[in-house]
């Protein structure tokens, strides 16, 4: 039984923090996010040479194959700095998915250029004002030579005026799939904007757009989706608990300096105990996400646990507790925590984002509540009942 | 990274458990799982776990102590709450003991801890004041020193199952001219059959009365019945502070009162079912259920590091969450009895004759007395000050 990270672990974080920190002095999420890129590509770069584009991908095809622990550590240090390039986004989930579902033909295809760092893919499945459980509405189309099309509407899409490749959700009749489709492929239509958190995002229409299907023709795709999805959302929570860490230190540094009546916020009990507060439940929220996680390991070596359950709850208490940090740092902070020049406003519209990513907390939350464990005595360890 | 118990934490967990389940009476189990548990309960239960070394398992083991590591003290703690057995006397086993133990003299130690531990003296606590209460060291009560006698006079409140005290330890000032408060405090050993003493008690919220005042009109406490050395009592009291901090979060508590409370739920009808289907009430629990993941998940994240030999100082988030936990709890039972927690058991055979569930009539009566456990054990509003002060440095 150990919640802990072990001597590999600590060195990667300690490498990732102290890499991506020289790339994020305080205010630089804002220039980031403000570039072309949308990200730092200098820090991009470094998280390539130290080989974490390649963390979730095999050996086989140029990465290290690393677990969710290793993810978590590498996460939580790019959120500690509100590091905005998208390792998630961009490489981990698609290489996920791709493993998943892909042949051995696309896995060799698509995967050592993720791993380089060369490139990043966009997962598209949100639609408009379709949930995100529901199945898509796009829809893959055969024609008469046997190659498949797309028709249909994503939205939003991360970071995909950048991607090389994205991994479209899309039915064929019955059958949903993800489709494979090159970013500058005829027939797609963007439009690109800023997501909540100042990120890149597009809408990105499909008119007759040509695609191949990842893996092999037949194969319902939903549960391997929600699968890549699950591990997603438990790895955005290990970035969440790196921001907010950061968002109550601005805090409290905040309250240690800023004076008001000729004195320092921090000779306020009402505020001084409001950072307790914030610091009680960052702390219970790393314990959720740290154990979200070994949970995670566990199932990798076979345990069987239910990984889309699991990931719900550790989501809803994350997010919400992300939720409520990113709300107090704000008001604590005053005026100047709604600016874009505070650095709190970063890491607060950021967390705020972080909630609303894979379907949202809402959804989250609606499916924990309808499932079985919902009613279920609750046991941190697995062989403990 | 590990979410399994070792093949020996198991074994260890079983042994307890064998104990907990078979040897402890199930009336016993069931009444404490109520809120019911008689002196009687408490003293028996005890007594079985003494019997099987179980009683005082962090004290030295000259004296009883089973240098446990921290993930059995855990399991112990944690298995206690789950099978509803009652805790071992806090102010015996938790409280008094362990000062005996470190700073008492060897005749205190032979006199007073193999008796502490079996329950044959039930110790009080006597601490806190009407006009000291998070601020202990204001307290007044003093003891003057009259040749081989120190000479007590005062008053003392929240006496927790006071009325049932052989001994009492008592904080009080034994010299008034000290510069700083918290210097010029004994650490005294009462014997309550001590002429001058007085106990009122004291009824709460709940109706129930597990809470005394005492008042000393000079009494006379030998001078071998002080512990350590004069005007040193208030060191002994912090070396309280830093003991024994398992099972404070009460997930082993909480998880049981969750899970009869879901099976309860089932059995619960509403206008369209029962209560296990209404998405309120299923959001509520959620939510407690996940709270509770996470707390026993902290636990294990202390429990990691102190067998790393780290000292974590985690126990303010702990003990605030932990408790804010369970009184959420004890508001959803309450809210699932609804009505049937407004007719209270009569006292005697009368209770028996009610139609409604149990659990359900004492719910209500319950949840007002949990209020206690946010002000008790430094109140929730003093550990959010020491969280902001030693670790967030404001």
């Amino acid at each position: 039984m150990n919640l802990e990270f072990n001597e590999d672990q600590k060195l990667l974080f300690e490498t990732v923090d102290a890499a991506v920190g020289r790339g994020y002095p305080a205010g630089a999420r804002g220039e980031a996010t403000s570039t072309e890129r949308g990200w730092n590509d200098d820090v991009w770069n470094t998280l390539a040479e130290l080989g974490l584009t390649g963390l979730t991908i095999d050996g086989d095809h140029g990465g290290v194959g690393a677990g969710p622990v290793e993810v978590y550590a590498t996460l939580e240090a790019m959120g500690k700095h509100a590091a905005a390039e998208p390792l998630l986004d961009g490489v981990f989930l698609p290489s996920w998915l791709i493993a998943a579902l892909g042949t051995g033909e696309q896995a060799k295809q698509l995967l050592p250029a993720l791993a380089e760092g060369a490139t990043t893919i966009a997962v598209a499945h949100a639609e408009p004002g379709r949930p995100w459980g529901s199945a898509p509405s796009v829809a893959a189309a055969h024609s008469g030579d046997g190659s498949v099309v797309l028709s249909g509407v994503k939205s939003p899409v991360r970071h995909a005026d950048q991607a090389s490749t994205l991994l479209v959700t899309a039915v064929d009749g019955d059958t949903a799939g993800v489709y494979v489709v090159e970013a500058a492929a005829a027939g797609i239509t963007r439009t690109d904007g800023r997501s909540a958190d100042w990120s890149r995002a597009s809408q990105v229409e499909f008119a007759g757009t040509p695609a191949t299907l990842l893996g092999a023709t037949g194969t319902d795709a939903t549960a391997a989706l929600q699968a890549a999805v699950a591990r997603a959302r438990v790895a955005v929570l290990a970035e969440a608990v790196g921001l907010m860490e950061s968002t109550l230190g601005h805090t409290v540094e905040y309250l240690k300096n800023r004076k008001q009546f000729g004195v320092p916020l921090a000779t306020f009990q009402a505020l001084v105990h409001r950072a307790s507060d914030m610091y009680a439940r960052v702390e219970l929220a790393r314990s959720m996400a740290l154990w979200a996680t070994a949970t995670v390991e566990a199932i990798d070596g076979g345990a069987d646990v239910d990984l889309p359950a699991i990931a719900d709850d550790a989501f809803v208490f994350v997010g919400d507790t992300a939720t409520a940090v990113a709300e107090e740092a704000v008001q604590l902070h005053g005026g100047i925590g709604m600016t874009y020049e505070a650095e709190v406003a970063h890491h607060a519209a950021r967390l705020t984002a972080i909630a609303e990513s894979f379907g949202g907390l809402a959804a989250a939350r609606r499916r924990a509540v309808a499932a079985e464990s919902a009613l279920r005595a609750p046991s941190a360890l697995l062989n403990n009942a | 990274m590990d979410l399994e118990l070792s093949p020996e934490d198991i074994e260890f967990r079983d042994g307890v458990r064998e104990v907990f389940t078979r040897e402890i009476p199930e009336d016993i189990r069931r009444r404490n799982a109520l809120s019911r548990t008689t002196r009687d309960d408490i003293v028996a239960s005890q007594r079985i776990l003494n019997s099987h070394g179980l009683a005082v398992p962090h004290w030295p083991v000259d004296w009883g102590g089973k240098r446990w590591t921290p993930t059995q003290s855990h399991i112990y703690a944690s298995e206690l709450q789950r099978n509803s057995v009652p805790q071992p006397l806090a102010f015996n086993v938790s409280m008094v003991g362990p000062i005996i133990a470190e700073f008492g003299s060897e005749e205190q130690k032979r006199q007073f801890l193999p008796a502490t531990a079996n329950l044959d003296i039930w110790w009080s606590q006597g601490f806190s004041e009407p006009e000291a209460g998070s601020d202990l060291a204001s307290l007044r009560t003093t003891a003057r020193r009259e040749g081989d006698v120190y000479v007590l006079n005062g008053q003392k409140t929240w006496t927790t199952l006071g009325q049932y005290g052989d001994w009492m330890f008592v904080l009080a000032r034994t010299d008034p001219d000290a510069p700083r408060k918290q210097q010029g405090l004994s650490f005294l050993l009462l014997d309550m059959t001590t002429p001058g003493i007085e106990r009122r008690p004291i009824t709460l919220i709940d109706g129930s009365e597990e809470v005394n005042e005492f008042f000393f009109d000079n009494v006379r406490v030998p001078v071998e019945n002080l512990v350590g050395e004069e005007n040193k009592g208030w060191s002994y009291a912090k070396f309280l502070l830093g003991n024994e901090r398992n099972g404070i979060a009460q997930v082993g508590t909480s998880r049981r009162v969750f899970a009869d409370l879901a099976e309860a739920a089932a059995g619960i009808p509403t206008e369209n079912g029962t209560l296990a289907d209404d998405p309120q009430f299923r959001t509520s629990m959620h939510g407690a259920r996940t709270t509770l993941l996470a707390l026993e998940a902290t636990q294990l994240r202390v429990t990691g590091a102190s067998e790393n030999g780290q000292a974590s100082p985690v126990s303010s988030l702990l003990k605030m969450e932990g408790t804010k936990a369970l009184q959420e709890l004890s508001k959803l039972r309450m809210r699932a009895a609804g009505d049937d927690g407004m007719l209270l058991p009569p006292d005697g055979d009368a209770a028996e004759s009610l139609h409604s569930d149990e659990a359900a009539t004492i719910a209500a009566a319950q949840y007002l007395n949990q209020r206690k456990l946010s002000i008790f054990g430094g109140s929730n509003e003093i550990q959010r000050g020491v969280i902001a002060k030693t670790i967030l440095g404001l």
